[in-house]
Parts: C-alpha cells; sequence; structure tokens
C-alpha cells in the first residue's frame, strides 16, 4: 500500500470500518467468532490453569484475546472478500476509485477492534466468574503494545485478503491455518515448550511479536529492551506486510478482472 | 465530441477444464465490437442473451480486461487508465445484488458517496435527494433486506448517481422489475438523459430500447450487425407488414408449414400462457392472411391481426438472418 493513502483516505478508511461494525454486529457467525469462541477457550485454559494464581489467568486473557483477534482476522477479513462476491458488491468496490487495500484496511481495523471485544470478555470472565483480580505489571507498556499488535495485525490481514480475492480454494484452508498460529505464535502456551526446530518458524510470523510483548507487559516485568525489538520486529513486518500486500493487491486485482473472477459463477 | 470509443473491443474467456487431464476451454464472449457514443446520447445495445452486451459493458466499466482492440471512456484507456475512468463512470447491474442487506439504505448510499470520495459535507445533502429523484424518500433508515426489488433497483440508480457521474451504464436496469416499476424506472432513466448525461443502456426489453434509445446497435455472436436510430433500424423492416395470428396449442408440423410459405420473410412465436402469437413478417401484407389461414388449417385459431412493422420484428429479421 502507497503509505500516503492511508492519509488521504483516512475518512473513507473510518467510514468503511463503522459499516463493517455495523454489518456485523447483526451477523450470528462475527458475533461467535469474535465474541463466544474466546469465551469458551478462555472458560476452558482458566479451568485448566485455576489452581496457577492470577499472573496465569491474565495470560489466558491475553491468550485468549489473540486468539479472538487471529480468527476474527483469518474468518472474518478472508469471508468479506467472498461474501462481497456473493452478494455482488465486490465489482462495485472495485470499480469504485478509492484503491482496494485502502477497502480492505478498513475492513480489517473494524475486525480487530471488534476482536478486543474478546478481551474484554475474557477480562470479565476472570475477574467476576473465577474470582481473580487482574492487574497489568506493566500498563503504559501494555497499552501501547496493544496498539501496535492491533496494527501489526492489520497489516498481516491485508497479506491474506488478496488471496481470497483470486483464489476462493483458499477458503478451504481457512480451518488449517487458524490453529497452528495459536500454537506457533504461543498465544495459550509459551513457544519454549513446542521442539526447537519450529522457533524460527515462529520467529516469521508478526503475531509472535505481538503475542509476547503483550504477554510480558501483562503478566511480567519484561526488560524494556526486549519490549522494544518486539516493537521494532512488528513496525518491521507491518511494513513489510504492506509493501508485499500493495504488489499481490495490484497483480490479483489485474488476474481477477483478466479470468472474470470479480462475480459468482 | 464522443464520450464513449469502443475499437475492435475482444474478450476471451480461458476455463480449465477435466480433473486428471487438464485443458483449457476458450469461449470468444466478444469477437470484434465498434461504436461511439456521443456526449449527452442515450445508447442502446440490443441482442439474445449471449450476444456479448454485458461483457461489452464489464470491460467498458474497468472490470474485465479485454483480450484485444481498444476502448476509451471520457477520453481515457479503460485498461491503462482504469481510475480516470472510474471517477467519471456510474454502472448498475440489472437485479438486486450489489447492495448491503443488512443496512440500511441511506448508509449504503454513505459508504459509496465515501468510495467515490464524495465530501461528507455534499454527500448529506445530496443522498436525501438521489432518495427522492428515485421515489425512496422517507425509506432511507429501512434496512435493504426488507425493500422490494424495484426498491432496490432504484436505490441502485441512486448509488451510481452519488458522485454525480458524467456517463452512466445501465446493463439490464429493468430485469425482473413488474411493469409498473419498470416504467417508474424509465421515468427516472428519463429523467437523467433530460440532465444530459451519456448513458449506454443494455435490455431486452424492445419497447424500452425504442422508447429510450438516440440510437441503437444490435450486437449477436460477439459482433455488431446493425447500429442505427429507432426509426432507421425499422428502415430494414419497412418493405414488410406483420400478420399476427392468434393460436391454441398449434402443431409443430402446421408451424413449419407456415414458416416454407415463399412470402414469409420471418416467423416468430410468443408464447403466452395457453395461447401463441405467431408473428409472420411478409411483404404482403393483408394479402397474405388467407394463405396464412390456410397453412393453420385444422389448428384453433383467434384473432387475425395485420399491422407495421416494429423495433422488435426488425431485430428479429436482423438477428434472424444470422442464425
Amino acid at each position: 500500500m502507497n503509505y500516503l493513502n492511508l492519509f488521504r483516505y483516512w475518512r473513507t478508511v473510518l467510514v468503511v470500518a463503522e459499516m463493517s461494525i455495523r454489518m456485523q454486529f447483526s451477523d450470528g457467525f462475527v458475533l461467535f467468532a469474535i465474541v463466544f469462541q474466546p469465551m469458551i477457550i478462555a472458560i476452558l485454559a482458566l479451568f485448566m490453569l485455576k489452581d496457577k494464581g492470577p499472573d496465569f489467568a491474565m495470560f489466558v486473557v491475553v491468550g485468549s484475546g489473540l486468539t479472538g483477534l487471529w480468527s476474527s482476522l483469518l474468518f472474518v477479513s478472508g469471508n468479506s472478500i467472498n461474501v462481497e462476491r456473493w452478494i455482488g458488491t465486490l465489482e462495485s468496490l472495485v470499480g469504485a476509485p478509492t484503491p482496494f487495500d485502502v477497502i480492505v484496511f478498513g475492513k480489517n481495523l473494524a475486525n480487530v477492534f471488534q476482536s478486543l471485544l474478546s478481551m474484554v470478555t475474557s477480562y470479565t470472565l476472570a475477574a467476576f466468574l473465577f474470582g481473580y483480580s487482574l492487574s497489568l505489571t506493566q500498563p503504559l507498556l501494555f497499552f501501547i503494545t496493544l496498539l501496535l499488535s492491533l496494527f501489526a495485525f492489520i497489516c498481516f490481514g491485508i497479506t491474506i485478503a488478496p488471496l481470497f480475492i483470486m483464489y476462493r480454494s483458499v477458503q478451504q484452508w481457512q480451518n488449517a491455518m487458524e490453529f497452528p498460529v495459536y500454537i506457533m505464535c504461543g498465544f495459550l502456551f509459551p513457544i519454549a515448550l513446542l521442539p526447537g526446530w519450529t522457533t524460527p518458524l515462529s520467529y516469521l510470523l508478526p503475531p509472535y511479536w505481538a503475542a509476547l510483548a503483550l504477554h510480558g507487559t501483562s503478566t511480567t516485568m519484561m526488560p524494556f529492551d526486549q519490549i522494544a525489538f518486539s516493537w521494532m520486529m512488528m513496525i518491521l513486518f507491518s511494513v513489510m506486510d504492506l509493501i508485499i500486500a500493495s504488489q499481490l493487491f495490484k497483480i490479483m486485482l489485474y488476474k481477477a478482472r483478466v479470468d472474470a473472477t470479480l462475480e459468482v459463477d | 465530441m464522443n464520450t464513449i470509443e469502443v475499437d475492435h473491443l475482444k474478450r476471451i474467456y480461458r476455463a480449465q477444464i477435466g480433473v486428471f487431464k487438464r485443458s483449457i476451454k476458450e469461449v470468444v464472449a466478444v469477437e470484434d465490437i465498434s461504436f461511439e457514443v456521443k456526449a449527452g446520447e442515450l445508447f442502446g445495445l440490443l441482442g439474445p442473451n449471449g450476444a456479448g452486451k454485458t461483457t461489452t459493458v464489464k470491460m467498458l466499466t474497468t472490470l474485465s480486461i479485454p483480450s484485444g482492440g481498444a476502448a476509451r471512456v471520457a477520453g481515457f484507456d479503460v485498461v491503462k487508465q482504469a481510475n480516470e475512468v472510474r471517477k467519471r463512470i456510474g454502472f448498475i447491474f440489472g437485479g438486486e445484488r450489489g447492495l448491503y442487506w443488512r443496512l440500511t439504505g441511506d448508509d449504503n448510499l454513505r459508504y459509496f458517496a465515501s468510495l467515490y470520495g464524495v465530501d461528507p459535507s455534499v454527500s448529506k445533502k445530496r443522498i436525501p435527494y438521489l432518495m427522492e429523484l428515485v421515489g425512496l424518500q422517507g425509506r432511507g433508515n429501512e434496512r435493504v433486506g426488507g425493500y422490494s426489488r424495484g426498491m432496490k433497483q432504484r436505490l441502485h440508480v441512486a448509488r451510481t448517481l452519488l458522485h454525480d457521474p458524467e456517463i452512466l451504464f445501465l446493463d439490464e436496469p429493468t430485469i425482473g422489475l413488474d411493469p409498473v416499476g419498470a416504467r417508474e424506472f424509465r421515468s427516472v432513466i428519463l429523467n437523467l438523459q433530460s440532465q444530459k448525461k451519456t448513458i449506454l443502456l443494455t435490455t431486452h426489453y424492445m419497447f424500452e430500447a425504442d422508447a429510450l434509445s438516440d440510437r441503437i446497435a444490435i450486437i449477436n455472436k460477439g459482433v455488431v450487425i446493425a447500429m442505427d436510430t429507432p426509426s432507421g433500424l425499422k428502415q430494414h423492416v419497412s418493405d414488410l407488414s406483420v400478420v399476427e395470428v392468434e393460436t391454441f396449442g398449434a402443431s409443430e408440423a402446421a408451424i413449419e408449414k407456415l414458416r416454407a410459405l415463399p412470402f414469409v420473410d420471418a416467423l416468430s412465436i410468443e408464447d403466452r400462457e395457453q395461447k401463441q402469437m405467431l408473428l409472420v413478417q411478409t411483404v404482403r401484407g393483408a394479402e397474405a392472411v388467407p394463405d396464412v389461414i390456410a397453412a393453420l388449417e385444422g389448428q384453433r385459431v383467434g384473432r387475425v391481426i395485420v399491422r407495421e412493422p416494429t423495433l422488435e420484428d426488425a431485430y428479429v429479421r436482423l438477428v434472424g438472418s444470422q442464425s
């Protein structure tokens, strides 16, 4: 994406996000992915870890929130392109003068902000249902990390979206893409528990750096240099994602117009 | 001045077929189409199903890449300067789809206004104006899912006018509408025509094309087979009269016998519930009636009318001569 587009089309990004939220809040599946699924994961994890104390409860709260973020991005953002195709609006979006990646950015913005609901839901469950008193170890750094994480997730989602435009069969792989990221990125347990050969793969996934810094600033006194390194990695991956997405969108939208895949057969 | 210039446009679709032994199947949707539309003109594109009308519109609206030839809209190339074209056009593809049913009518318009870069202060005034223009005043805060088909199609018109485009592409905009809805829709199109918009209209309805179009191109099998004003196209059949014969369950053999008569130029059949209307084009006019009746001997025949040819008769003759 041309970064200037984000500034030039900021108003459009906000309108797209607003309308996406309005539409999704009337969709039962989306509510399930964003609210109920993370709630179920949080309940299961909190039961399993109930003897381990409030630190683990906060770990679960943050971790289940991250699962909600990733599920939302994968299913809602990915499906949103196909939904646009099914309801016949994809052509109207592609045929509008606003760059398509700006529209997808707005949609992803809506999704990640809705996913914050997952974290709030899990927090409420842990605090009231299980009686934990939850507090953040480094609140200011946590909120900075949270904002950077949301941006990193949005950008990661933008690289996935073009694949859904061009290859309708990618949808079949959505379920297979959900849990490996939960596991590889250390959402609900540290990646140190995984075999050593998987660690480099985790480093290549932007959600890993988000999970590392969010867990570090919420449950432990993570040293600032490590937090800053995670921030840097998130920014680096976000920039790379936007550059890659920009090229993918150009290629794939052109190919979709050649192959006539903007509409349902 | 030409607002739309289409120069030997061609579109081939390629699809992979087979599971184990894959091969590419090519379908030529548009073979070779050329035409020009002047500023402020309402240009009709007529043709049977599969003739290439929608494919042509998709190429002109930048949604499909031509396989050959070139096209310019508002002076811009539809492939190389797609974004410049998009700023200046509006398009509607017939039917109910293409709107967000979970959003209200007003929210749909606000969303698309934003995508077309319309300033919020402008869209705030323009949305109620357009809702009134298309007869949806007072319904803007209802979800589109609850709209009738006609209301949705009228909302499409409002959507496409949000950025006040110079050029409109209307692809079968009245398809599926009831007669009253279609009439209201045509009055909206006439209103747009009076605002000097350049409009390219595709339709299956001949009377609609006849009533609205300044000029018409008839396309068949991906090529233009005739292009003229509606009255100019009717000249193709000015030597003919049409004998309309109402029959009830006429047999195939009787129809073939009628078709084989030497003075029958073309014969088309309209099914109307229990009866069929046989439309016989002939140079003999009323003199042909006794022979037509004789050819239908043994069949149940109702009213017989001799009339002047219409655009539809010209269309039947032109497309029929290609088949």
